[in-house]
């Protein structure tokens, strides 16, 4: 017979306000198989739990309801207090009568009624409730870190410096990211290569780092603590054990003019090629697309200078399988290309860049060495033009959000664009300055008053081109909407921050949800914003949302945490509300007609096939089996079964049945 | 006839088969499914337009599994079927060696899978003119009658099960009208347990009923079951592309989604 | 005569719609109180049959609502329900039964006050349907 206990909180005013909570407690007294009905002030509290742990050992109960606030919000202490009372903690409920009940509803006999009604849901299903015990499985202590920008790479550091192992996977052949590429950092103008290029050889030299670049992730199985991941390793061209980084075979391709990726096209390479001198590794790859030998079957110049003979011309690619215990996605963002931007001759006009561009023009390590020269000329700009919010919160481009950092770095491009051309202008058309940050709102200030920084509130409807000279339409919102018009040599564009083309699917190999624009999702936005709804897969920078420096490093290490923590024990426990398919005596074994539809309806790949066998060893039937290690607990599979053989612990079908049947 | 009599006595006499379900003389001008196990017994055998049930039904039943390799007369739900129930993991490739009647009455002898369905290939499987206008007329009631018309024809379910029992899709072991705890089907012919029962038996059949209409003739106080399964395969057809029985490797469209699955009703 | 109070039974997920719900709550917006919430976690294991049990336990209406598409927490439990829903639906509409009784919702947990908007309007709706006549009078038919 089960004996259940019902505990009713006050929750302060907050449910007591609304509910006639001593008329709920003597209602619940009354439904069959409650032996114990009581109200306290605040259940949570210490006195509140002791009075649960007290009745279930002083009235031998097989169940507890605590009808109080969200099980979201309370349900893992409650259950803790029966667990330690050695009820257990499966085979305690909570009925919502808070957020549910008392703060919605006015107060009255309906809501009191409403209450009694929830708890009497809730006992209805706890009388069913069977003891189950947490799932324990192992956990390897390898992390995988997809993205070797400065997320990425802070990500493996702290992972590795907490003494585990890590695999770095970078899509290009250097890592760096896009932090690689800036000129100066904002608010303290330090040079962006300076402070990254110790972490990156940092990552290559550390002994728990294993690093693979110009690689890229192919599927992703498994679980927490058990992923299988299968990695890409494209076909470098060039033997790493034996290349030196000696450079012969840069300085000898004949292919010279390949626009540069690294430069954002503004400098050249050749087919052979490091994306930068910094680049870890410092070993070339071969652009098969533009190198002579692919595209005509001979040249084979580096082959024949290669002093080392590390030379491969025929190499494949070659896909390797590693087991890691945690992923963190580091895969960081893109910005939007010329094809957007027909308004502003962006793509037509050569001297309408956009902000990576300009950082490359500003860059002492890149193709003008520093000096700010306009790109078809090569002359020093006298009039610049940044535009901020270049497609960003413009719902014409589909891109209502923010960019984020557009602002601070608009104002850092006037700011070295006035400190390398002291007599020039810079112009900066904006919608609003968002500067919130340490330092923000001070650097952006002196951009405006020290370095003599214009600044026009309002955007530039059309650029063209005019005698030489970009003629830039915009208008003035503080001068009462005032049209304005600037002969400008050049513009920057601060193009919005946008997801990776493929971050799509990146998110369905990783089974993590994503936004509308293609960011990952984290698991909750305030609470949980470095995990995601996949257990064991973590996120970190922009690949998340726009986000600067800084705040793509906090969070790198805060995934990082996140992952040591996981991996501080070698076994890990979880909710063990999973689908089980069900065994009976012989000779029906199990009621499952092994149709296997579920199978496909199945997001984690969780359900086997079990053969159930006679004593010689011949199978008499295939039935499905749920891995406990893969299913989440969704349910879809307890929906689709036609006979119920599979049913969901914690939310039984029996269960589920029951609560209506107490409506 | 004598060209599907032949072929019988060939592949028993042969040892490829073990038993050929075919139809033979039931009581009165009707027919009846008969198990030939014997070559001798092979002019039992009847193939015309009487011959109607879908004999997949009992390619599933231990005792039939275990005479051995069976040979079966297939129409073209049957084949439908078969295909159905190797997309479900009820039966593997080889295991049954289909005899496949065209509409005109023409057999062909069809060992795979995918012979079969190349054969269905041939075939257009659209509702005929006269079951569309009869799913029209149903819909073109208001509610309030097709309740009423459906309320008349539940009204009179005896609970039978004669329809389950002659579905070939309806293989399971344990219905779930025989699960008790919880007890989702009401067991008595009232009418809640009825229209649960019939509610339930459509929404399982989505996507599998190869439309052979055996429940219908099986019902034996007359309820048109058939109309709630080709309502639900139209449906499933309109909406999502897919067809029962058309492949060993069917994707069964309940459990499978596109993002761009449109109804009109979710707020 | 007091005005009819139709009983709502509402089926929803986990992870969005019933943390929307308590999001109304901690928002405080109010309500009508005529829903019961059942708590699953996913709209992919809500069973239809578990709607049809719900009209025979006497619910005047229904509600089944979970994580937007792209939203699931499971990542498609609620792709599966949506084409779950859709042959359901017009299954029931061709038995006469009234779907107007049946409102579909997609609440994340953000939208509190979507959720409180859409039970307003489901129980107004209901409400003026009035009780669920089809399945009393099937309920009252007793065995013959």
């Amino acid at each position: 017979m089960a004996r259940i206990g019902v505990f009713i909180c006050h929750c302060g005013e907050n449910i007591a306000g609304t509910v006639d909570v001593f008329k709920v407690a003597e209602a619940a007294g009354k439904f069959p198989g409650v032996v114990h009905s009581v109200e306290y002030k605040y259940m949570c509290s210490d006195p509140g739990q002791t009075m649960i742990k007290d009745a279930i050992k002083e009235k031998k109960l097989t169940g507890v309801v605590v009808a109080a606030c969200s099980p979201r919000m309370h349900e893992p202490t409650f259950r803790r207090a029966c667990a330690e009372a050695g009820l257990n903690p499966f085979l305690c409920e909570m009925a919502n009568i808070r957020e549910h009940c008392s703060w919605v509803h006015e107060k009255g006999e309906a809501t009191t009624q409403k209450a009694i009604e929830l708890i009497r849901i809730m006992v209805e299903k706890v009388k069913r409730n069977k003891p189950l015990y947490s799932i324990k499985v192992p956990v390897t202590k390898t992390a995988l870190v997809l993205g070797g920008g400065i997320a990425g790479i802070q990500a493996a550091l702290d992972i590795a410096n907490a003494g585990h192992q890590v695999i770095l996977v970078e899509r290009s052949p250097s890592i760096g990211g896009h932090m690689l590429q800036l000129s100066e950092t904002f608010p303290t103008l330090d040079c962006s290569q300076c402070i990254l290029t110790p972490r990156m050889v940092e990552v290559a030299q550390h002994p728990k780092i294993t690093l693979y670049t110009y690689s890229e992730l192919e599927s992703l199985d498994g679980f927490i603590g058990n992923f299988k991941a299968r990695i890409r390793r494209k076909a470098r061209g060039v033997d790493e054990k034996l290349c030196t980084g000696c450079g012969v075979c840069i300085q000898k391709c004949p292919q010279k003019k390949i626009p540069s990726e690294f430069d954002a096209g503004m400098g050249k390479r050749t087919a052979i090629y490091v994306p930068c001198p910094q680049s870890v590794p410092n070993q070339p790859v071969i652009d098969r697309e533009h190198c002579t030998y692919y595209i005509k079957g001979k040249c084979k110049i580096c082959e024949k200078f290669c002093e080392r003979k590390a030379i491969r011309l025929d190499q494949q690619d070659e896909i390797i399988e590693v087991n890691v215990g945690a992923v963190v996605a580091a895969t960081g963002f893109d910005i939007l290309h010329s094809k957007d931007f027909p308004e502003y001759g962006y793509g037509k006009y050569p001297d309408v860049i956009d902000g990576l561009q300009f950082e490359r023009l500003a860059s002492a390590s890149g193709p003008t060495l520093g000096a700010i020269k306009r790109p078809s000329d090569g002359k020093e700009p006298e009039t610049v033009v940044f535009i901020a919010c270049a497609g960003s919160r413009d719902d014409a481009k589909g891109i209502p959000y923010c960019s984020k950092i557009c602002c601070m770095y608009t104002a850092k491009h006037a700011m070295l664009y006035k400190h390398k051309v002291h007599n020039g202008k810079a112009y900066v058309f904006y919608m609003d300055i968002r500067a919130g940050g340490k330092n923000y709102e001070e650097f952006v200030r002196r951009a405006i008053e020290e370095d003599g920084a214009v600044y026009l509130r309002g955007r530039v409807s059309r650029i063209y081109e005019e005698d030489g000279k970009l003629i830039v339409k915009g208008v003035d919102t503080l001068l009462g909407a005032q049209p304005v018009e600037i002969k400008a040599d050049m513009v920057v564009l601060a193009t919005a921050i946008v997801a990776n083309q493929d971050a799509e699917s990146l998110a369905q190999k990783l089974r993590v949800s994503y936004d509308p624009y293609h960011f990952l999702s984290e698991a909750h936005p305030k609470l949980r914003p470095v995990e995601t709804n996949t257990a064991g897969i973590f996120l970190a920078g922009a690949c998340q949302a726009p986000k600067d420096i800084p705040e793509a490093v906090a969070q790198a290490s805060g995934a990082a945490a996140k992952v040591a923590g996981l991996f501080s024990s070698s076994e890990l426990s979880r909710e063990p509300v999973i689908a089980v398919v069900n065994r009976l005596p012989p000779p029906v074994f199990s009621t499952c007609t092994g149709c296997f539809l579920c199978e496909k309806a199945c997001p984690y790949q969780a359900i086997e096939r079990e053969e159930i066998k006679d004593r010689k060893g011949n199978v008499i039937k295939v039935v499905a089996k749920v891995n406990p290690g893969l299913c989440q607990g969704c349910g879809t599979c307890v929906a689709l079964c036609r006979v119920k053989a599979i049913d969901l612990q914690g939310f039984t079908n029996e269960q589920v049945y029951c609560e209506l049947m107490a409506l | 006839m004598e060209e599907l009599r032949k072929k019988a006595r060939e592949l028993l006499t042969s040892g490829a088969v073990k038993v050929i379900i075919g139809y033979g003389p039931g009581s009165g001008k009707r027919v009846r499914a008969v198990f030939v196990r014997k070559p001798e017994q092979a002019d039992l055998l009847i193939c015309d337009d009487r011959c109607l049930q879908n004999l997949a039904v009992y390619l599933t039943k231990p005792e039939v599994k275990a005479l051995g390799k069976a040979a079966v007369v297939a129409r073209l739900p049957t084949l439908r079927a078969i295909l159905q129930l190797a997309a479900e993991n009820q039966l593997t490739d080889g295991q049954v060696v289909a005899l496949g009647i065209s509409p005109e009455g023409k057999m062909t002898e069809l060992s795979q899978f995918k012979a079969i369905e190349e054969f269905l290939a041939g075939f257009s499987f659209e509702l005929s003119a006269e079951e569309k206008a009869t799913l029209e007329k149903l819909d073109q009631m208001t509610p309030e009658q097709r309740w009423q018309f459906w309320q008349e024809q539940f009204a009179k379910c005896v609970r039978c099960y004669g329809c389950r029992a002659s579905c070939p899709l309806c293989y399971c072991e344990k219905c779930l009208a025989e699960c008790n705890q919880p007890q989702w089907i009401p067991a008595a012919s009232h009418q809640i347990g009825n229209l649960d029962w019939h509610i339930i038996r459509a929404m399982h059949l989505a996507n599998r009923c190869v439309n052979c209409g055996d429940c219908s003739r099986a019902c034996p106080v007359g309820i048109p079951l058939h109309l709630l399964n080709q309502k639900l395969a139209e449906e499933v057809f309109k909406q999502f592309g897919a067809r029962s029985g058309m492949k060993a490797a069917q994707e069964y469209a309940l459990c499978n989604w596109k993002l761009e699955d449109r109804e009109n009703f979710i707020k | 005569m007091s005005e009819f109070e139709p009983k709502i039974v509402a089926f929803v997920c986990n992870w969005c719609t019933y943390a929307g719900a308590d999001l109304t709550g901690t928002s405080r917006i109010k309500y009508a109180s005529n829903v019961r919430m059942i708590r699953l976690p996913c709209t992919g294991r809500i069973d239809f049959m578990l709607l049809l049990k719900a009209f025979e336990q006497g619910a005047d209406g229904i509600i089944v609502s979970g994580c937007h598409p792209n939203d699931c927490h499971y990542t498609a439990g609620n792709f599966h329900a949506r084409r779950r829903w859709m042959m359901f639906r017009s299954l029931l509409d061709f038995l006469g039964i009234d779907t107007r009784r049946i409102h579909f919702a997609w609440v994340s947990a953000a939208e509190g006050a979507k959720w409180a908007e859409f039970v307003n309007s489901v129980t107004d709706q209901v409400r003026k349907l009035g009780p669920n006549e089809q399945y009393q009078k099937l309920s009252q038919a007793g065995v013959e």
